[in-house]
């Protein structure tokens, strides 16, 4: 679906921001995008979607490169950015303009959506609703347009509570095989049992990219007590509840990943994460 | 899929205009019916017609302004060919035939206003559309044969809309005020360009004070009249020149 090549990419001449990034999606799957702030990785979502074109290095998407911006492939990208734009239009109509460019739109879940969102009034203008409630309308849309790829950059922010699992079960009820969705976020606890593929990004490139199975296999995330230490031990953190520490998995047994957990052990660690995953 | 251009991409991005635009555009051309209302006969509606002109135009890429704006307008299922010849169409055609109308309501409403309250029996003039008209925005430039304001006037107005349409994706922020002050700067070096050659020519620049009222352009000689011809064609090439410009400009455009 998407194949990312040694690319280079600046905003200025004199700072790298991105420097032989590659990196290959598959479909079927949802893609947390994850990494400290600065790391590229909106940068990285408008390369894919071809808003910024790489200066070294290829991208492929859905056999398209983006930088060309053809319809065909545009038809069948979905990009929620962090900022929205102004549109000076109510919902209807925004659905009026815009569903005729994507052929798989679905006006049916559209408004399933938004019911879930509690957005009842479709006459209401895009500009006069707040940042949350736009951003429901947006990510329904988005969902509804049936995209093979939805690039989403950081949807939670701005959602209140409820919204943050209503969000969660429509992602979840949104992918299927041919889909392929990328979640670039700050708030890892949103997509707690969303995500099933994480990607991490550290001084501008790609420093982990694996499957939660494949995790959950290799790594042990466990709350123990907080004499209890050992050579498996790959980062510990000391809470009110206990010592969370993530282990090496020598024993295969099953444990949930906590998305917090492993993105800090990573960070405290990266050469052994790397050599646990070679 | 035709991935060069569709008609029907063409025409969803034209709606996409009027429905994301319609109240301000209503609100605009009823202004205009207006101002045309109040100085309803008046020959100078051309000067309207130039200002309005490159103010539209130099709105065409607006959303540039704010980057989730040029975002969505960028990712919109559409060929860059599709969102330049929707830009041109409505700064042009829409543009010229919203201001002839708005010109044409206003003026035989202002005028029969006028004869209703003041018992009087004015005639409509249609100052902006006679041919024998000889004001000439920007100086005396005779782009067309024979003389046809009005054509003159279109080509003008074409000229003026494709430099603004330019500036309007060239510039991010401040597009009208940055393109005029391009324009000046253009002039002031030619100015300059002009003023050293005529300097190096006739070397003594009291020589050059003394033909101030004489126009080389009234001579019938065949030289200057090839150059007045490469002068208007030029002026021509400028339009598809800019509008071949933006394009290339939006298709390298990131945003």
């Amino acid at each position: 679906m998407i194949d990312i090549k040694s690319v280079d990419f600046s905003y200025s001449r004199n700072t790298k921001l991105l420097s032989g990034l590659s990196l290959q999606l598959e479909t079927g799957r949802i893609h947390g995008l994850l990494g400290k702030n600065g790391e590229g990785k909106s940068t990285l979502l408008k390369l894919i979607s071809g808003l910024v074109f790489p200066q070294k290095g290829e991208i492929e998407v859905m056999g398209f490169l983006p930088q060309k911006r053809l319809p065909e492939m545009l038809q069948d990208i979905f990009f929620l950015p962090e900022e929205l734009p102004q549109l000076s239009m109510n919902i209807e109509n925004y659905e009026k303009v815009y569903a005729p460019f994507y052929p798989n739109f679905n006006s049916e879940q559209f408004n399933k959506f938004l019911k879930e969102f509690e957005i009842e009034n479709k006459k209401s203008l895009l500009n006069k609703l707040s940042h949350g409630q736009k951003k429901k309308v947006m990510i329904a849309f988005g969902l509804a347009t049936n995209t093979r790829l939805l690039l989403l950059d950081e949807p939670t922010n701005g959602l209140d509570i409820p919204s943050k699992g209503q969000f969660r079960r429509m992602v979840a009820s949104g992918i299927n095989e041919e889909r392929c969705l990328v979640i670039s976020t700050h708030q890892v606890h949103d997509l707690d049992s969303l995500i099933d593929n994480i990607i991490i990004m550290d001084g501008h490139e790609i420093v982990f990219n694996q499957s939660i199975e494949n995790i959950a296999h290799k790594l042990l995330f466990r709350v123990s007590d907080r004499k209890e230490t050992d050579d498996t031990v790959i980062y510990s953190e000391d809470t009110l509840r206990g010592l969370y520490q993530v282990c090496e998995n020598k024993t295969a047994t099953e444990s949930k990943v906590d998305i917090e957990l492993l993105f800090n052990a990573i960070f405290a660690d990266k050469k052994r994460i790397k050599q646990l995953f070679q | 899929m035709n991935t060069t251009f569709s008609f029907n991409r063409l025409v969803l991005m034209l709606k996409r205009f009027f429905i994301e635009n319609r109240n301000k555009e209503i609100m605009s051309w009823g202004i205009l019916i207006l101002v045309f209302t109040l100085v309803h006969n008046s020959a100078n509606a051309k000067i309207l017609l130039y200002i309005m002109g490159f103010i539209f135009a130099a709105k065409q890429f607006k959303s540039f302004a704010y980057t989730p704006g040029g975002m969505h307008y960028l990712l919109i299922p559409s060929t860059h060919l599709e969102k330049l010849v929707t830009s041109i169409l409505l700064s042009t055609v829409y543009f010229f035939t919203m201001f002839i109308l708005t010109y044409s309501i206003g003026n035989v409403i202002g005028t029969n206003l006028y004869n209703l309250v003041f018992t009087q029996s004015t005639q409509v003039t249609w100052d902006f559309f006679n041919a024998t008209d000889i004001q000439k925005f920007g100086g005396s430039f005779d782009f067309l044969p024979g003389g046809n304001a009005f054509l003159e006037m279109i080509v003008n107005f074409l000229i003026i809309q494709s430099t603004f349409m330019l500036g309007s994706i060239y510039f991010k922020r401040g597009a009208l005020g940055k393109t005029m002050l391009s324009i000046l700067a253009f002039y002031f070096v030619i100015g300059l360009i002009e003023l050293f050659l005529l300097k190096v020519i006739f070397v003594d620049l009291t020589t050059l004070r003394g033909m101030n009222s004489f126009s080389f352009m009234t001579e019938s000689s065949s030289i200057l009249k090839i150059i007045g011809n490469g002068f208007k064609i030029f002026c021509y090439l400028l339009i598809p020149y800019f509008w071949t410009v933006t394009y290339f400009r939006l298709t390298e455009k990131q945003v």
